[in-house]
């Protein structure tokens, strides 16, 4: 039999320990963190009531995933937005039906036809062979190609929203190959129909936590981090804190900045990250009240807002009832200033928001914050940001195995990138090339 | 202007083929990011800018050629 360790247990490295048990190997889950599921993260906001307080959303397009939560027998809940959106985008606050915000449609639409055009200049499954430049920044492309106010003023929010980026962290071809990794611009925006249509009931966290309960114990290893990984001709040998495991073969799916800070014996020929890389901007903040007081005031919890640190809310009450929840997401600039204040600071700001936002509901019962952007062994949230250069670099190396060392995670997967479908497909296809390469050198 | 013209605009927005002039553009997929799409064609085609308030009450190529005639 071989052995195979797998450094990171978020949904990457569980789909590929999971792929490698059931095909006879015998797997060892290495876990800095004292828990697993990485950027999925349960937060219980009243007994049995849980809510997400990292990734959650899936569409129909996320088969893999889709697999995986009936595999486990969980279930998926819609998200319902039914009501009315509030927008405060620097005219006051505007409450009107659906979620279009109070802007010029057709400069917005003069946007969405510049990113959509963008997105099919996109090599799908080799983006840095796209025919786009990378030597521009996307708030350097907005400058150039961005005229009406109302575009300009949108296009941070849009961004933040679908890729938690500041328009300067990010590299023009970074931006379209993010949106058409995703399914194109309307599949990325749109609940209902999209890419956010549908939760895990109970919370996307149960994945990893039943992926890792079907491993049988002692194969997580919690609390592990993983400093260096030695391989030979023969083998391979990953040292953590007191114990070394050698092995046949290595799945280090973790992200990329994290990865790269890993010595590897002998090192890679090219790293996987640069220092125009930035971390995914995102802090999600939960308003929890005793229901979902807005929905009898007919309003749908969507909210919109041109200044932080909220920019946007969204209602994701469990479905099991006993709390109403309004996610509030802080993303892009917001997102770096808000993660470095003082934990009562950033309870202040947010509540003060939501007061401003929704002047009709009380205020909040209790307030969680999860700040990805400070999260040790994350580095940010959705994903790695791609700055200039970095996609032309980086791009061909990200998923290519060194030796005996092969790599997973949401950033290797250059379909649905940063997300939960891509760390699954990621984790699938890392242990597929471990099976046809690896096993019967010592089986 | 025509309604063959709003027409093609609702098939290359949707990116599907014939779209019937009673179309409604929501029912064949279109959502209010895809709306502005239509709107910005709109506007570059026939100089008129049309609100997204206004493409709701009108979704349908017919409508909206009446819509935009009405306008100009």
């Amino acid at each position: 039999m071989s052995r195979v360790v797998i450094v990171g247990a978020g949904l990457a490295g569980l789909t590929a320990a999971t792929d490698l048990s059931q095909a006879g190997v015998e797997v060892t889950v290495l876990e800095a963190r004292d828990r697993v599921g990485g950027r999925t993260h349960g937060i219980e906001v009243a007994p049995g009531a849980w809510i997400d307080g990292g990734a959650a959303y899936l569409g129909d397009r996320h088969t893999d995933l889709a697999k995986t939560i009936a595999d486990l027998g969980l279930k998926t809940v819609p998200t319902t937005m039914e009501g009315q959106s509030r927008f405060v985008l620097g005219h006051g606050r505007v409450t009107r039906e659906g979620r279009f915000p109070p802007l010029s449609a057709v400069a917005l639409g003069d946007l969405f036809d510049q990113l959509d055009d963008l997105v099919h200049r996109v090599r799908p499954g080799a983006p840095w062979r796209s025919d786009i430049a990378d030597d521009q920044t996307a708030a350097e492309w907005a400058q150039r190609n961005l005229e009406h106010p109302d575009a300009r003023a949108f296009f941070p929010l849009f961004l933040g929203e679908m890729m938690a980026a500041d328009p300067a962290d990010v590299s023009v071809l970074h931006m379209a190959f993010y949106l058409s990794s995703g399914g194109g611009l309307r599949y990325l925006n749109a609940f209902e129909g999209g890419a956010q249509d549908s939760r895990v009931d109970g919370g996307a966290h149960q994945l990893c936590r039943r992926l890792a309960d079907e491993l049988g114990s002692g194969v997580v290893r919690l609390n592990t981090p993983v400093y260096t990984i030695d391989q030979t001709a023969r083998s391979a040998a990953v040292y953590c804190e007191g114990a070394m495991h050698i092995c046949d073969a290595v799945v280090v799916a973790v992200p990329p900045p994290l990865a790269d800070e890993i010595d590897l014996l002998p090192d890679a020929p090219v790293r996987r990250t640069t220092d125009r890389m930035a971390p995914g901007r995102a802090v999600k903040v939960h308003l929890i009240y005793p229901e979902p007081l807005w929905r009898e005031r007919g309003l749908s919890g969507w909210s919109v807002n041109a200044d932080g640190p909220l920019m946007s809310t969204v209602d994701d009450s469990p479905a099991s009832g006993g709390a109403g929840v309004l996610t509030g997401f802080v993303t892009g600039r917001q997102a770096t200033r808000y993660a470095a204040l003082s934990p009562a600071e950033q309870r202040r700001e947010a509540i003060a928001q939501s007061a401003t936002i929704f002047p009709d509901l009380p205020e909040p019962t209790g307030f969680r914050v999860t700040n990805w952007v400070r999260e040790q062994y994350s580095r940010g949230c959705y994903a790695a940001l791609f700055g200039p250069g970095d996609w032309k670099l980086l791009g061909p190396h990200l998923a290519a195995p060194h030796g005996r060392v092969h790599w997973a995670g949401a950033e290797t997967s250059t379909e649905f990138f940063g997300l939960m479908e891509g760390a699954i497909r990621s984790g699938h296809r890392a242990a597929a090339e471990i099976l046809a390469h690896h096993q019967p050198l010592s089986s | 202007m025509s309604v063959e013209g709003i027409s093609d605009i609702f098939g290359r927005v949707l990116e599907v083929g014939d779209v019937a002039a009673e179309s409604d553009f929501f029912a064949l997929g279109g959502d209010s990011l895809l709306a502005t799409r239509v709107l910005s064609a709109v506007a570059r085609d026939y100089g008129v800018e049309l609100s997204f308030d206004d493409f709701a009450v009108a979704p349908t190529p017919a409508a909206l050629a009446e819509r935009i005639a009405s306008v100009r």
